[in-house]
């Protein structure tokens, strides 16, 4: 499928490439181009292989065959570093920001790797320059203090940052990578801002999201992906939304938001609440009051920062309750540690990954990690038991993987994620909380996500509590919709129209579209 | 979903047959110079010179792969072992003396335990503050003076069970009880969740400071049965037993395949990491090279190791020109 070699002025190409690992083809002879002052979307399912191309042209890999072009020149790129001197720039899925240090030394993080740039290093200088730079891009008021440590940032704060440093270094190519996966509508909005101001500036933008939506308002030009190899190509109008779906699956694929193949109810909510919470207040909220019954699904919608995960996490005892009342099953309890909570029956995922997976081992590993003394006794645990557990687990949850001792490093984020419910659901609880559940996921892996977790409620009859920042999964999951704003409860409704609106408002949306969304 | 074994074996079983392929070839090229080094009498030697390092080891493999570390192993040793005989010397029945010194120990790994999860302090620091005041401690109890053991406790440290010295059937066991527990236990899978990520591990119900607790319980209670060994070895308690061993404590685990940045390691590993220092000075022994060679080399060795495990992981890639093409990612 390789193309006749052309000349090619695009500001990067790869021509031919192709990448193996072992025996796994990852990338087959894939041709493409990213020109300059043009948003390139990049598309494809989890596994079709747009995070290797992307890691290929940013010096993480090297390729097992096939070319990659800078301007026309065919170029190596052996590391990160070189990719960086050769104006390619990777804004990542996951930010890694270095904890102790500032926002601004997070954003000049580069820096430190040349002597040249560490003079004039000084706080008050990187300040200046993190703000001028934050200007430029319209981001001067996302952060409230540049010199404050990055140990507190929210996910969303953190991943605007890692934004911000990918364009410390004026690239010339700048790949996005579920760029927006921990933003909500607001701050989308503006990294969208950024991309035009940087289209207008002649970069390469090349945007990797399952936000079909969202990549169709700012896309020029659409690559499909499926399988390691570029299966469509096209302009955003002559490669409509359900082309493009079509040839990421190979397949007619009803779209996400589609309730096909779910059991009937067979569960009804029931009277008395699993949980229930009475003004409770906490660091970053105040006067709290929620209920969630066994069999229904209760969705916390809200801007990112409005306090629900904060919330969730001193319901769960990861942090402390400062005021107010917990009770469980009509009975008040104190829940001190996550400990407590997985004991008295509450699971929790929280809303980043790499605050949940042990990098280092496999899926059992994971899975099984808090269910170890049911397989045996005495402190001592049967491994073939262990093992036959997660398999069926791990089967049930639907993670597409050779076997339960693959390590987790290799699977998809998708698969992960099913991996983390797998172990949320192993110690059997009656109330599962899920923060944003489906952050990263793609379109197929979500919508089988969202079967499980309505069949939990619906046919198992466990309460499920979750957060979201996308209001297509706020109201196709929730049987039952909670608005936060600034710490406070401020809705709460039974799903429908009217709450498509609110919901709408209360996520910055345009409202007109709401309603359009609950049918469609 | 189905059931299928990885292509080759795990990621650590990798470092241990490397360990065991790098004793052999010493072992083999060893004995071309003093073919003495392949004796049966020699191996013993070995293993017994290692026994009390390799115990210890058993105890830091824990207190490493739970993203720890515990450098006050050598100084808690020489004061358990020395409370042990101090009892013993007052009157105490020898079994009693015995559990004295087992408890002394404990008590120790407890305090470091206690300060590293309650006040929140690196453990390095506290065990480096633990070093001190233990050797410190040994030193005000003895008086400077070493003191005589009861006999009937002598043969942990110098009786045979079947021809095999009973340090070495000590360790053995150890390391056979050690490896079940990392492997087995409900403790030992916790151990290497809270080292691999303790924020993941505390979100999912892991009780975070017992398990960190017990890792430090563990290496104060090994320091003090390798004290209790090596004081039977020598037949006296003195006051700088175990000084300076906490390096090679730390270096054999490290051998043996644990990272420094916790969640990985293997007991059995360790066991080969000591093993290979001891094999190591041995060999420099009966070559009669100089003392000083034998301490850079030992350097080298552990070095060396870390490289190859690193090299193991795939971390390479990076630093590579590009001329050296490896096929590994």
């Amino acid at each position: 499928m390789a193309e006749p070699d052309r000349p090619t002025t695009a500001s990067a190409a790869v021509v031919g490439l192709s990448k193996n690992f072992g025996a796994v083809r990852a990338l087959k002879d894939v041709t493409v181009e990213f020109r300059a002052g043009m948003v390139t979307a990049l598309l494809g399912e989890n596994g079709a292989g747009k995070s290797t191309l992307i890691r290929l042209c940013s010096g993480e890999l090297q390729p097992s065959s096939g070319r990659l072009l800078i301007e026309g020149r065919e170029t190596i790129i052996p590391n990160p570093l070189a990719a960086t001197k050769h104006g390619i720039a990777v804004v990542h899925q996951e930010p890694q920001l270095v904890a102790p240090m500032t926002v601004a030394e997070n954003i000049f993080l580069a820096r430190l790797g040349s002597r040249a740039a560490m003079e004039g290093h000084s706080r008050g200088v990187l300040v200046r320059e993190a703000r001028r730079l934050l200007v430029e891009i319209e981001l001067a008021d996302a952060f409230k203090d540049l010199n404050a440590s990055s140990a507190s940032l929210s996910a969303a704060e953190r991943q605007l940052v890692e934004i911000a440093r990918a364009l410390a270094a004026s690239p010339k190519v700048l790949f996005l990578d579920e760029p927006n996966s921990s933003l909500t509508r607001r701050e989308t909005d503006r990294l969208f801002r950024i991309m035009s101001i940087l289209r207008k500036k002649g970069v390469a933008v090349v945007l990797v999201s399952h936000r079909l939506g969202e990549v169709y308002e700012v896309a020029d030009r659409i690559v499909v992906m499926r399988d390691g190899q570029k299966v469509g190509e096209g302009s955003a109008d002559g490669l409509p939304k359900r082309e493009a779906i079509m040839l990421m699956a190979g397949e007619r694929l009803s779209q996400a938001a589609s309730a096909e193949g779910s059991q009937a109810r067979t569960a009804e909510a029931s009277g008395r609440p699993v949980v229930s919470v009475r003004g409770a207040s906490g660091v970053a909220f105040s006067n709290v009051d929620i209920e969630i019954h066994a069999g229904e699904i209760v969705g916390m919608a809200g801007l990112v920062g409005s306090g629900r995960t904060e919330i969730v996490r001193a319901v769960i005892g990861a942090d402390p309750l400062l005021s107010g009342r917990i009770e469980l099953n009509g009975r008040p309890v104190r829940i001190a540690s996550p400990r407590n909570a997985v004991r008295r029956g509450i699971s929790f995922i929280s809303e980043e990954r790499r605050t949940s997976v042990f990098y280092g081992h496999d899926i059992a590993f994971n899975l099984t990690s808090n269910v170890l003394d049911r397989f045996g006794r005495l402190g001592f645990f049967n491994q073939r038991s262990r093992m036959r557990f997660a398999q069926q687990r791990a089967d049930s949850a639907g993670v597409v993987a050779p076997g339960v001792s693959t390590p987790m490093r290799a699977l998809s984020g998708g698969n992960q994620q099913k991996v983390l419910l797998a172990r949320a659901l192993a110690s059997d609880p009656s109330l599962v909380i899920l923060d944003e559940p489906t952050r990263g996921v793609d379109v197929r892996t979500k919508a089988e996500m969202y079967k499980l977790i309505r069949d939990l409620a619906h046919v198992r009859g466990l309460a499920v509590w979750f957060i979201s920042s996308e209001i297509e999964e706020i109201l196709h999951l929730a049987d039952r919709i909670v608005v936060v704003r600034q710490g406070r409860i401020v809705d709460n409704l039974t799903r429908g129209p009217r709450a498509a609106q609110i919901v709408a408002s209360a996520l910055g949306e345009k409202v007109d579209d709401a309603t359009a969304l609950l049918a469609g | 979903m189905r059931l299928g074994k990885l292509a080759g074996v795990s990621a650590l079983k990798g470092q241990e047959l490397g360990l065991v392929a790098v004793i052999i070839v010493l072992a083999v090229g060893f004995s071309f110079f003093n073919p003495d080094f392949l004796s049966a009498d020699n191996f013993r030697n070995v293993l017994v010179a290692v026994a009390v390092v390799g115990i210890m080891a058993i105890g830091q493999c824990f207190v490493i792969i739970a993203k720890e570390i515990d450098l006050s192993v050598g100084s808690v040793m020489g004061l358990s072992g020395l409370c042990g005989a101090y009892a013993m010397a007052a009157g105490l029945n020898p079994v009693l003396g015995v559990i004295v010194a087992l408890a002394v120990g404990m008590l120790a790994g407890l305090v470091n335990g206690l300060i590293v999860v309650y006040g929140r302090v690196d453990s390095f620091i506290v065990t480096l503050g633990m070093l001190s005041v233990a050797r410190g401690l040994t030193y005000v109890i003895s008086g400077g003076l070493p003191i005589l053991i009861s006999p009937s406790v002598m043969f942990l440290g110098q009786g045979q069970v079947f021809g095999v010295p009973v340090q070495v059937l000590i360790f053995f066991g150890l390391v056979v009880a050690g490896q079940i527990i990392l492997k087995r236990s409900v403790l030992g899978q916790r151990v290497v969740a809270v080292g691999d990520n303790d924020e993941a591990a505390r979100l999912s119900g892991i009780p975070l400071g017992s398990t960190r607790l017990t890792v430090f319980v563990f290496s104060g209670l090994a320091a003090a049965i390798a004290g209790l060994v090596y004081t039977a070895q020598v037949s006296v308690a003195e006051a700088q037993a175990g000084a300076g061993l906490e390096l090679d404590v730390i270096a054999a685990v490290v051998i043996g395949g644990a990272s420094l940045s916790g969640g990985r390691g293997s007991i059995i590993g360790a066991m080969l990491g000591a093993y290979l220092l001891g094999a190591l000075r041995n060999a420099f022994i009966l070559l009669a090279l100089s003392p000083f060679l034998q301490q850079m080399s030992v350097g080298l060795v552990i070095v060396a190791a870390a490289l190859f495990d690193q090299f193991r992981q795939g971390n390479f890639h990076y630093a590579a020109p590009t001329w050296l093409s490896f096929r590994r990612q």
